[in-house]
């Protein structure tokens, strides 16, 4: 206490071994600043850094070094163990409740590591190997202390029992924090609000949890919400979900996972980029062997309000499910489509979303709300909606309707797809729809490279050799999706294989070839768009004459501009006439469009519209530059 | 093919994918608001017709047809290119 003004105690109780740093300073506490000290409390085994201070503790401050300018006030205590791992090391039952999917929660977790640990479990040599990593990485960080780093805030709180603190987090008027760490950092403080009771849980750097949340074995990742009474257990949130007033239970949440109404229940299910209507519902319970059963969203499902989904289900990447449904549905080969009950039966409308407005709204979004300002970036995320994931997906679900149509006679009307009736009228017109979309994503990549190459150099040959593919991977059509990073399944093959092996020797180690898998993707892509756009033109890009590309370029606009005016259709239906239901009440007709147009805008002035029809024309103006640059290149 | 035959075989094949009776579809009735087609239905709409006309229709033209008389048109001007 060698730098302490000893008038800045008061009424204060030391026990066992306490150092405190300099106090001369100030710090405000609700707006207003009051001298740094330690005033009606009792510390015992504590080392306190400078400017620290410590008002009004209910019992104590036990067994914590304290970092420079603290401030913890109105707590009922905060103490510690000396052999806790501050919810490092819990298990937590993801995806299956009834368990076998048990998952490490950590500091250093990430979605791809809990993808690996969750989702592999048949592979006993590397789930024995990786937990093995994560339990010395987790060895690496245990004190026999707790910790509050420097420049914390604790006010107004409950009780906080072996809870680790990093810089700059904030928590005031939380009920019961228990065996926890709160990672956080100068550029994105992460905070614990009002009535929170919570756990065995890790919080990200820039999560926000408040409003009365109830969590228990949970992950919040980096700039994840919850909040407005949410309870969670057995739970991961990666980065920038969002869940309010509902429930969580087994639930992995991939990035992007976001529930906002009462009574919906995200239960025993993987999910990504997934928003939930009201009342959404899973069943993971038959009744027979317990709550066994999963289920799995691919990236970019929505389910509407009061939804119900049995599960055991798969769901088809970007699908839309509205209405209830009694029956195992597994449709990943048919991804965008539309999942909907007529009548009791489950229908699938292949394709449809395709067009929806909704999904060229989603895949803008959630690059611009990426949250997270931490340096670090713990999730690896590939935001593209058209990828070699969805678009060999695609392919698969295209070639499948097409042989269902050459099959089922005429007098059938419906056809049974993935536990689900499909139209047989459908089955064409959805491989016409992912036709489009196919042909508009690989002619795109390709003519964009020739672009790009054509810019360097007006020689055809240079420009074409520039489209070769580097041929590294053996298989780049098979793709997977852990949680956000989308790879060439080889690549992450090699790499459980050196887990299995044992030549990966740290947990960092997986972390930075993870990396390495996310840096490689856009190479990755093109190898799989060279084997793809083989398969579909019978020739390579780079094995194109100045003709072919001339006809690529022709077919990428006319599927381009195809898919975009129906887009661009979908998004007027907001402004038909069922839209304007319910505005203008009891007033005279021409007052209700009045109405209408001052509440929702128009078509003119709808901002939405408005960017469809200047891409629209972006369309016709990236063709003729195209073409000028073929037709301008030298054989 | 005469327009006759094709509104015949317009509300034939829209009466069967809506449930309704042929007898009572007028050319003026609007697929959305008096045939209750809401967008899902209009794509099975769409498939019907080009089964039964055998033919394959630009999406967003098709999409673009509002009323029965407009799908008469539509089909009409399609089949007697």
């Amino acid at each position: 206490m060698a730098d302490s003004d000893l008038s800045r105690f008061r009424n204060v109780n030391f026990a066992g071994t306490v150092s405190v740093g300099a106090n001369s300073g100030t710090i405000t506490v609700d707006g207003v600043e009051l001298p740094c000290g330690i005033y009606n409390a009792t510390i015992a085994n504590c080392v306190i850094g400078d400017n620290v201070r410590i008002a009004n503790i209910g019992s104590t401050i036990s067994n914590y070094h304290i970092g420079s300018d603290v401030l913890i006030e109105d707590t009922a205590s905060l103490a510690a163990d000396t052999d806790s791992s501050y919810g490092n090391g819990v298990e937590l039952d993801v995806v299956n409740e009834a368990g076998g999917r048990g998952t490490i929660l950590f500091n250093d977790l990430s979605s791809q590591t809990a993808y690996l640990q969750a989702l592999l479990r048949h592979d006993e040599q590397l789930t024995k190997n990786l937990s093995s990593l994560i339990k010395a990485k987790i060895a690496k960080t245990k004190t026999a202390h707790g910790i509050i780093e420097s420049h914390v805030r604790i006010t107004h709180s409950g009780s906080i029992h072996n809870v680790n603190v990093m810089q700059f987090a904030s928590i005031h008027g939380a009920l019961f924090l228990e065996n926890g760490t709160v990672l956080s950092c100068k550029e994105h403080p992460t905070e614990i609000g009002e009535g929170v009771h919570a756990k065995s849980f890790v919080l990200a750097e820039g999560a926000r949890v408040d409003g009365g949340a109830m969590l228990d074995k949970v992950y919040v990742g980096q700039g994840t919400k919850i909040g407005k009474q949410y309870s969670a257990e057995n739970s991961l949130f990666f980065a920038n979900c969002e869940g309010f007033h509902g429930e969580a239970v087994s639930l992995f949440a991939g990035p992007y996972t976001v529930t906002h109404h009462k009574s919906t229940l995200l239960i025993a299910g993987l999910f990504s980029f997934y928003n939930a209507g009201s009342g959404s519902n899973q069943s993971n319970h038959m009744y027979k062997l317990g709550p066994v059963h999963q289920g799995i969203f691919e990236r970019g499902c929505k389910t509407g309000s009061f939804s119900y989904v049995l599960l055991e289900s798969r769901i088809g990447a970007f699908s839309v499910v509205i209405g209830k449904h009694f029956t195992n549905m597994n449709t990943p080969n048919l991804p965008f489509s539309y999942i909907h009950e007529e009548g009791g039966e489950s229908k699938i409308i292949p394709g449809m979303n395709l067009f929806s407005v909704g999904t060229v709204r989603d895949g803008e979004k959630w690059p611009k709300r990426d949250n997270r300002k931490a340096a670090n970036k713990r999730d690896l995320i590939i935001f593209d909606v058209f990828s070699p994931y969805t678009v060999e997906k695609m392919r698969r679900g295209r070639n499948e309707l097409l042989a269902l149509s050459e099959s089922v006679p005429k007098e059938k009307s419906f056809v049974n797809y993935g536990g689900l009736q499909l139209n047989r009228l459908l089955l064409r017109k959805g491989a016409k729809y992912y036709t489009m979309a196919i042909h508009r994503y690989l002619n795109d990549k390709v003519c964009s490279r020739l672009s790009d190459a054509l810019g360097h150099s007006k020689s055809w040959k240079d420009a074409a050799a520039q489209l070769r593919s580097k041929k590294i991977l053996r298989q780049p059509k098979n793709w997977t999706d852990l949680s956000g990073l989308l790879s060439a399944n080889e690549r992450v093959a090699s790499l459980l294989d050196c887990i299995r092996k044992g030549d990966i020797v740290s947990y960092d180690q997986i972390t930075q070839e993870l990396e390495r898998i996310h840096s490689s993707y856009r190479d990755d892509e093109w190898e799989y768009v060279c084997e793809a756009f083989a398969e579909e033109y019978k020739a390579e890009p780079s094995a194109m004459t100045k003709t072919q590309a001339l006809s690529a370029i022709e077919e990428w606009k006319n599927a381009a501009v195809s898919l975009h005016s129906m887009i661009l259709e979908d998004s007027k239906r907001e402004f038909g006439d069922f839209a304007k239901i319910g505005f203008g009440l009891d007033q005279l007709q021409e007052d209700a469009q009045r109405d209408f147009d001052a509440v929702r805008g128009t078509i003119e002035t709808n901002s939405v519209v408005q960017k469809l029809t200047s891409e629209g024309k972006a369309i016709e103006q990236r063709f003729s530059e195209f073409k000028k640059l073929v037709e301008g290149s030298v054989e | 093919m005469t327009r006759d035959e094709v509104s015949q075989r317009v509300k034939k094949v829209t009466a069967r994918e809506l449930n309704l009776n042929a007898a009572n579809i007028k050319d003026s009735d609007q697929f959305s608001v008096e045939l209750g087609a809401d967008s899902l239905k209009s794509i099975e709409l769409v498939a019907a017709f080009e089964e039964e006309f055998n033919v394959s229709v630009n999406e967003e033209e098709a999409l673009q047809v509002q009323s029965i008389g407009a799908a008469i048109d539509f089909f009409a001007k399609l089949l007697n290119k």
